[in-house]
């Protein structure tokens, strides 16, 4: 009977415990005080068959592009607040600014403006995964496009 | 000063010798000390006498010899799987282990949402999915293509330069090709 009582006390407390990890780690997710955000500047031309080394990570990634060459121009990364947004110097006198929206099912979203010496290029508004990344690419540089790898973190 | 109520609840476990020392001695100088429960304890300890007495009786005049003769049969028939297997269940799914098994199936359902966030991309064997949904694009009149690469699970958004731009660099993406 006390064996008895003594379990029960046992798997109570472990329940607690174990509400009380699924409080910690909702409230962890809802509310990340910034997110890191980093943008890779690559040159992908097909005048050789060089592949930068520093892009080894990426290789399947820029591979499907279907381009000969892939050169590492510009690594950047900033720390974002949300709601708050940051300019990145791209190559090429373009500028990207980036502007995380909304953090939801381990997505975040975020908005982002490419100019070119001030003209815009593009706006999107797109959900990645946390620690995920997309391509945007296509504008011509240095014989070849710029493809920018834009990736962001939310601790 | 000790609760009656308390120990008497203890005194039939402190005669079955079930209770630690430190509980056996409290027990014990309480029942010295108070009548009312050294008068339950007299009386459980007539029952238990009464009982052992009666039992010791009962036991000369039964038969044990069809008991034994039960018990090596049982020993040495060969018993059918299902039996076994009923067998181990009722030993197996005892009422503190079902109890256990409430938490612990929160906590492996807990530690399974838990690890997507921590080891990305464990449940596809390394292949995260890392497709990005594209809630809206506005290329200023360019034309721009939306491709989910599936090998790599990459979500690509190509822009395409006109041909007749303003940009000097527009031969040069006509001459690098497609890129997809």
């Amino acid at each position: 009977m006390k064996l008895l009582k003594t379990r029960r006390r046992l798997v109570l407390l472990f329940s607690l415990l174990l509400v009380s990890w699924a409080g910690w780690g909702g409230a962890a997710e809802k509310n990340p005080q910034s997110v890191q955000v980093t943008i890779r500047s690559i040159l992908a031309a097909n005048k050789s068959d060089e592949f930068d080394a520093k892009l080894k990570g990426m290789e399947q990634q820029l591979k499907s592009l279907k381009y000969r060459s892939y050169h590492s121009l510009k690594d950047e990364t900033k720390t974002v607040a949300w709601q708050g947004s940051q300019s990145f110097e791209i190559p090429g006198g373009r500028t990207l600014t980036v502007a995380p929206q909304d953090f939801q099912n381990n997505r975040i979203a975020l908005k982002v403006h490419l100019t070119e010496n001030d003209k815009p290029i593009v706006d999107t508004t797109v959900k990645i995964p946390n620690r995920g990344n997309f391509i945007l690419g296509g504008p011509p540089h240095d014989g070849g496009v710029l493809v920018l790898s834009i990736s962001a973190s939310a601790p | 000063m000790t609760n009656c109520e308390s120990i008497r609840e203890l005194i039939g476990s402190w005669l079955d010798g079930e209770l630690n020392s430190a509980e056996s001695d409290s027990v014990r100088a309480h029942v010295a000390g108070c009548p009312a429960c050294g008068e339950l304890r007299r009386q459980l300890e007539k029952l238990h006498l009464a009982l052992k007495d009666d039992l010791t009786a009962e036991a000369t005049r039964l038969e044990f010899m069809p008991f034994w003769r039960a018990v090596q049969q049982r020993i040495t028939q060969k018993r059918a799987w299902h039996e076994d297997l009923r067998d181990w269940c009722r030993d197996f799914f005892t009422a503190p282990r079902i109890a256990w098994s409430v938490p612990v199936a929160i906590a492996l359902v807990l530690a399974l949402v838990s690890l997507e966030a921590y080891v990305p991309g464990w449940r596809s064997g390394g292949a995260r999915n890392n497709f990005a949904a594209v809630d809206s694009i506005d290329a200023y009149g360019h034309s721009v293509a939306l491709l989910r690469e599936n090998e790599s699970r990459t979500t690509v958004i190509w822009l395409y330069q006109d041909q007749e731009g303003e940009n000097e660099a527009a031969e040069d993406t006509k001459t690098s090709g497609p890129a997809f």
